[in-house]
C-alpha cells in the first residue's frame, strides 16, 4: 500500500475517533440534567474518551482509535431542590458532573479536529488524482 | 536529461558528456556498450521490450489492486517514450533503406 | 557533475512528498492522543545528498520500494512549540501549513513531469 493510501486510512481513523468523541459529548449534553430516580440516588456520571495510537502493521501509519470510554470520577455537585424525587432528607439533589461550557468547548475542538482530518482526506485524494492525470489528455 | 529516455541508452550514462540523445546516438554507440551499430540497435531494442514488459506487469499488478499509483504512471510514461522512440527509429531505418534501394548502381 | 535523470528525480520527490503526507496525516489524526509526539520525514536535501551517486544511474530498482516509507526516515520532530500537559506536541495549524506545502510541491512536480513527457514525445515523433 503506498503512502498516499496509507494517509487516507490514517485520516479515516481520525474521523472515526472524533465522531465517537462527538457522540460522547452529545450524550453528556443530553444528560446534563439527568438526576437519579430515587432519594439519594446517583445522577448521570459524565463520560470521557481517551485516544490511543495504533500502529498499522501493513502500512506503517499511526492510526488513532478511542482506547476506552470512561466515567469522570469527579464529585457530583449538589443543588437544593426539595421537590425532586431524588432529593435526600435535607432536600439536596445530586446533579450530573457535566459542565455545559466544558462540553461545548470540547465539541468545538472535536469539530476542528474532524475538519482537519477531512482536509487530509481531500488532499490525499487530490494528490492521487493528480498522479493519474499525468496519463490523461495525451 | 534527454538522454534518459529509459529505453534508448546506447551509451552507459556514467560517461556523462557523451549523452546527446538520439541525434548523437549513432556516433556514440560505438562505446563500451556495443562494438557495432547493429549491436547497439539490438541493445536498444531489448531495452525497449524490457521497459514495455515492466509497464505491462506493473499495470497488471495495479489492476489486481497491488501497486503504487505513481509507479504505474511512471512505468506507463516510460513505455510510451520508449515505444515512440523505437517507432521513430524504425521509420527512419525503413525510409533510409528505401532511399538506398532507390539509388542507381 | 553527473547528469540527473529528471523523471527519476521527480519520482523520488513524489515518493518523499507522499511519505510526508502520511506523516502529516498521522499527526493530525493523533492531535488529541496523550503522549503523541509529532513526526516528520527527513528533509529532501538530505535524501538527495545520500543518493547523489545512485540517482544518476539508470536503475529503476531502488524506486520500487515495497515498504511504505520507501526508505525515508520518519522521525519525531524536536518540539519548538508548546507541549500540552498530556504530552501531545501536535499543533494543527503547523500541520495544515505543511500539508499546503506538500500540495504545492506535488502540483509542481506533476506539472513538470507532464510537460517534459509531452516535450519528449513531441521531440521523438518523426
Amino acid at each position: 500500500m503506498d503512502a498516499l493510501t496509507a494517509a487516507l486510512k490514517v485520516a479515516a481513523s481520525g474521523l472515526g475517533a472524533q465522531s465517537e468523541r462527538l457522540r460522547v459529548v452529545s450524550e453528556n449534553l443530553a444528560n446534563a440534567q439527568s438526576t437519579g430516580s430515587s432519594p439519594g440516588a446517583d445522577p448521570y456520571r459524565r463520560k470521557t474518551v481517551s485516544f490511543v495510537t495504533e500502529l498499522d502493521r501493513a502500512t506503517g501509519g499511526s492510526l488513532v482509535e478511542i482506547g476506552s470510554v470512561d466515567r469522570d470520577p469527579s464529585k457530583f455537585p449538589v443543588e437544593f431542590q426539595p421537590g425532586n424525587e431524588a432529593a435526600d432528607e435535607k432536600g439536596y439533589v445530586k446533579m450530573p458532573n457535566v459542565n455545559v461550557l466544558v462540553e461545548m468547548a470540547d465539541m468545538s475542538e472535536a469539530n476542528r479536529s474532524y475538519e482537519a482530518n477531512l482536509q487530509v482526506i481531500k488532499q490525499a485524494r487530490d494528490l492521487i488524482s493528480m498522479t493519474i492525470d499525468l496519463l490523461r489528455g495525451q | 536529461m534527454i538522454g534518459g529516455l529509459g529505453a534508448v541508452h546506447l551509451k552507459p550514462s556514467v560517461g556523462g558528456a557523451g549523452e546527446t540523445g538520439l541525434a548523437g546516438s549513432g556516433a556514440s554507440a560505438a562505446g563500451d556498450g556495443a562494438t557495432t551499430f547493429a549491436e547497439a540497435l539490438g541493445q536498444a531494442a531489448s531495452k525497449t521490450v524490457g521497459t514495455l514488459q515492466n509497464a505491462e506487469s506493473v499495470a497488471i499488478r495495479a489492476l489486481s489492486g497491488d501497486a503504487d499509483t505513481r509507479q504505474v504512471v511512471d512505468a506507463v510514461m516510460s513505455a510510451q517514450q520508449a515505444l515512440q522512440t523505437a517507432v521513430s527509429i524504425r521509420d527512419k531505418i525503413v525510409s533510409a533503406y528505401l532511399e538506398i534501394s532507390r539509388m542507381g548502381i | 557533475m553527473e547528469p540527473v535523470n529528471l523523471f527519476e528525480l521527480a519520482a523520488r520527490q513524489s515518493q518523499w512528498l507522499s511519505v510526508r503526507q502520511s506523516a502529516i496525516a498521522g499527526n493530525i489524526a493523533n492531535a488529541n492522543t496523550p503522549g503523541y509526539v509529532a513526526r516528520d520525514v527527513e528533509p529532501f536535501e538530505k535524501v538527495l545528498d545520500r543518493a547523489a551517486v545512485s540517482l544518476s544511474a539508470t536503475q529503476a530498482g531502488h524506486l520500487g520500494d515495497a515498504a511504505t516509507n520507501a526508505g525515508f526516515a520518519v522521525k519525531q520532530e524536536e518540539t519548538t512549540g508548546s507541549i500540552l500537559p498530556s504530552g501531545n506536541t501536535v499543533v494543527l495549524e503547523n500541520e495544515l501549513l505543511k500539508a499546503g506545502e506538500v500540495r504545492r510541491s506535488f502540483e509542481l512536480n506533476t506539472a513538470i513531469v507532464k510537460a517534459f513527457h509531452a516535450m519528449m514525445m513531441a521531440a521523438v515523433k518523426s
